[in-house]
């Protein structure tokens, strides 16, 4: 049986990074902790197969993505028929390449509140949300978010590639609307 | 001229490689380089003030020390069952011995508190689902139509509550548990919505405890996140009510629940 205390000890401290992930699968903060309750609780129950000075980290992540596509599939068999790829909004098709090109990206960037870019993710399809934050924001190598996100490392590198031209279109056509890329420019 | 892949593209914005020659010939791949870093530089800050709130990290604490208290509750209540026994009862535990072999592995998953505390969690995830727009719920005001589609869907005929006092009935789900599907009701009242899920496990194997004794039966009581919970056994099976309301409302909608006695 698990020892709670050890598990507390080498699974809290990564609260906040499986807070995070949770934040950008959910679109609300509510969802995001039920989400990371669970995550804590299946993660107890699976304590002992957990080795010793592995990735905890990861292997969190990992329990979090599966009970993520639970959740998903959970929709899926008793909601509408929706595929996970089309549970999010369409992206729009990629603007016109002069149109699209930041003269400086960063100031682009600095424009949008953190919220804003978090929203902005959010928009993007599952996978390719829970990609791109595994990769971009927890940092963690192509090989480690392959094994989480159960995908070749391949399929990382092209689907990061994807994911990060689809938000950048994303506050491109956001920019627009505000009419911050053109000062940009 | 040939742009980088995908792959070596990805390659250089993570450091894994040295940057191509190419890279230096092409305007277009260094600008598509330098705003990739800096979207991911912008993801990073843009979650860096995310933090999980202490409310979030007590609770998980709370549900991880009860989880380790009722291990050690039962661990306490085990050890005189055994060594209380008269020398003659020790032919029949040996005997027992063998069949404890084979069922413990099973007891121990359904009653692991581990396990309870993923038990409750998914009743959680049953009435969060039930709740969601996008969700297919069996709509009718009539609690009986609402048994007899349960009776279709399960194989049997729950009980249904009865309401008044402001409460309605939205419907019923059907969604899966612990492998099997069961069936909710969803309630509404004033104090919330409800859902009423009919499981075939104990109460005391998904780690609630016991509570309070009325009307004859026996309630449990169990919480996930900011749901409350209120169980008790009817027909074989486990009625739990889940929701963010006050426990005592549970127990009422609980205490109304009647078998139907249609034929």
């Amino acid at each position: 049986m698990a020892d709670t205390k050890d598990f507390e000890s080498v699974a809290m401290p990564h609260l906040d990074a499986v807070y995070r992930a949770a934040r950008a699968l959910c679109r609300r903060e509510d969802e995001a902790e039920d989400l990371v309750q669970m995550v804590f609780a299946k993660a107890l129950e699976r304590f002992g197969s957990f080795a010793p000075g592995s990735n905890c980290r990861a292997w969190l992540l990992q329990i979090l993505r599966n009970a993520w596509i639970d959740e998903l599939r959970h929709r899926h068999v008793v909601g509408p028929v929706v595929s996970i790829e089309e549970s999010r909004p369409a992206i729009a098709d990629p603007p016109h390449p002069e149109e699209a090109a930041w003269s400086n990206a960063e100031d682009v960037l600095d424009n949008f509140s953190d919220g804003e870019v978090r929203r902005a993710l959010g928009e993007l399809p599952d996978d390719q949300r829970l990609t791109l934050f595994l990769v971009d924001v927890e940092g963690l190598g192509q090989e480690e978010a392959a094994s989480i996100t159960g995908v070749p490392a391949g399929t990382v590198k092209s689907r990061t590639s994807r994911a990060r031209a689809a938000l950048k279109e994303k506050l491109v056509a956001h920019a627009k609307e505000l009419g911050w890329l053109g000062r940009a420019q | 001229m040939t742009h980088l892949t995908d792959e070596q593209f990805e390659d250089v914005v993570q450091a894994r490689a040295p940057e191509p020659a190419h890279l230096a010939e092409c305007q277009s791949c260094r600008g598509r380089l330098a705003e990739a870093k800096a979207v991911r530089e912008r993801l990073q800050s843009a979650f860096g003030s995310v933090h999980a709130s202490p409310a979030l990290a007590d609770r998980i604490r709370g549900a991880l020390a009860d989880a380790g208290g009722s291990a050690a509750a039962q661990r306490a209540v085990r050890r005189p069952m055994i060594w209380h026994l008269p020398r003659l009862a020790w032919a029949g535990v040996a005997a027992a011995a063998a069949v404890l072999v084979v069922a413990i592995p099973v007891i121990l998953y359904l009653t692991a508190p581990e396990s309870a505390s993923a038990a409750q969690a998914e009743l959680a995830r049953i009435h969060a689902g039930n709740l969601a727009a996008n969700h297919r719920i069996f709509s009718d005001a009539d609690p009986a139509r609402l048994a007899d589609y349960l009776k279709t869907q399960l194989g049997f005929e729950p009980a249904t509550p009865k309401l008044g006092q402001g409460m309605a009935m939205r419907g019923c789900c059907v969604a899966h548990f612990k492998g099997r599907a069961v069936g909710s009701y969803v309630v509404e009242t004033p104090r919330g919505p409800l859902s009423i899920i009919v499981v075939p496990q104990e109460p005391q194997a998904m780690g609630m405890t016991e509570h309070a004794e009325a009307g004859g039966k026996a309630f449990w009581t169990g919480a996930f996140a900011r749901n409350s919970m209120v169980a008790v056994r009817l027909g074989g099976y486990t009625y739990c009510a889940v929701g963010e309301v006050p426990p005592d409302l549970l127990t009422q909608i609980l205490l109304n629940l009647g078998l139907n006695a249609r034929p």
